[in-house]
């Protein structure tokens, strides 16, 4: 029951966006189970048979994908799921195929710069500062990924971790400072 | 050693205190505070309200004990059972109250006496148990690294992805913002700093856990014998 419901409102959305907003790209099979929001006028790219939730128990905690420049894109790839999700981008965010990430935060500016006046900070460009998650990654509550992060595939993040370095793939990610430890691939 | 045994002749001297004294202090104190009263009142309704709401809707797989003070909202929801012992509260801690997941019939979530539950939430898919006596803040226990188990596709999942049960001990206080994950089994009268994580952890009793990650622990007798020192200083200059 609860499936189609999230089925109907997915479609819905889907429709919705492809006649009014122009900025927002949405590919078949979107599944929604609570509140979801699009803020700004960058470009949004969602694949096929992706699940957006909120967090079972909290209802403030809901999914938002927010884009604070009209050139951000952020792009999101096939079955994926974001358990209460909150990204925020100003240049690039890429989110490769089968990636779970549950609630948790993935920011690529730092929106004030460290010098007095607290303005726009003027040393990030594109190549600096992009996010990319690979395949198959997936990511625990309470964690926080800043900008120029790069996450290589099948990498776990454990609860309550903070990235500032990129990760090599097949990682087990810990701690602030984040610290990492390599496994191989279990036959 | 010697103050382990002084922090348990404390609580043998609530215990073990006159009840005729203890309900002649508690009839003064609803006097004199009315509004403080009134509330206690209401969290009484509130938590009565919520042992039969859970009685009907969940039948056996749920039991709470009699006296439940609810002075927040608490929400319980899968199929695993869980158990709460008499006297328990639920406070009010950053906007949440208490919140119970168990993801499989297996699950068992078993929580002892007089504990204050602030702002908790249990994710769990095996075995989950709090003694009595437990004080906590806004933290999170669960049972694995991630609560959606079935979503995830990592190549390395089935190394690391295995529940393993945890199990906080007596009179524990568990910080602000901290995290128990799975395998990590935390001694009697221990505490656990803000913002400090525990994964596959072996915490001795009466001991102090710091950092993201918790790498040493901090016995706190020493710590305790430390302070007292530098009051000492500070008296002397």
């Amino acid at each position: 029951m609860k499936d189609w419901i999230a089925k109907i409102r997915g479609e819905y959305y889907r429709i919705k966006c492809n006649l009014f907003k122009k900025n927002i790209f949405i590919d078949k099979g979107l599944r929604i189970y609570g509140k979801f929001e699009i803020i700004g006028k960058g470009k949004v790219i969602i694949g096929k048979n992706c699940i957006i939730s909120r967090v079972i128990g909290y209802k403030n905690c809901h999914v938002v994908l927010q884009t604070l420049n009209p050139n951000a894109i952020i792009k999101i790839g096939d079955n994926v799921s974001l358990f209460g999700a909150r990204i925020s981008s100003k240049f690039a965010i890429k989110i490769s195929n089968d990636v779970l990430i549950e609630d948790s935060s993935i920011m690529d500016t730092d929106f004030h710069s460290i010098d007095k006046s607290r303005q726009t900070p003027s040393d990030e460009n594109v190549n600096k500062c992009k996010i990319v998650i690979g395949n198959r990654v997936s990511i625990g509550a309470r964690s926080i990924i800043t900008k120029g992060v790069n996450i290589g595939h099948d990498s776990i993040v454990a609860p309550g971790s903070i990235i500032r370095k990129s990760v090599p793939p097949r990682s087990l990610v810990f701690g602030n400072p984040a610290s990492f430890k390599q496994i191989p691939i279990q036959k | 050693m010697r103050i382990k045994t002084v922090s348990e002749r404390n609580l043998l001297t609530i215990s073990s205190s006159n009840p005729m004294e203890i309900t002649i202090k508690n009839l003064y104190k609803a006097v004199k505070n009315p509004i403080r009263s009134f509330r206690i009142f209401k969290a009484f309704l509130r938590g009565l309200f919520y042992i039969i709401y859970y009685r009907i809707i969940k039948g056996n797989s749920v039991r709470i004990k009699f006296p439940f003070w609810a002075f927040y909202k608490v929400k319980i929801v899968g199929p695993g059972s869980v158990f709460i012992d008499k006297n328990c509260r639920v406070m009010k801690n950053l906007y949440q109250g208490l919140t119970i997941v168990t993801f499989s019939k297996n699950a068992k979530v078993k929580i002892g006496k007089k504990c204050s539950l602030g702002g908790l939430t249990i994710y769990c898919h095996h075995k989950i148990e709090i003694k009595d006596y437990t004080m906590t803040a806004n933290s999170l226990v669960q049972d694995n690294l991630l609560c959606h188990i079935k979503m995830v596709k990592s190549l390395i999942k089935e190394k690391v992805l295995r529940p393993k049960p945890v199990i906080i001990g007596k009179n524990v206080w568990l910080g602000m913002l901290s995290c128990v994950l799975s395998g990590s089994i935390i001694g009697d009268y221990s505490v656990i700093s803000i913002g400090s994580v525990c994964y596959d952890l072996k915490v001795k009793e009466y001991h102090l856990a710091i950092g993201n990650l918790v790498k040493r622990l901090l016995p706190i007798e020493h710590l305790l014998l430390l302070q007292r020192k530098n009051e000492r200083l500070d008296c002397e200059n």
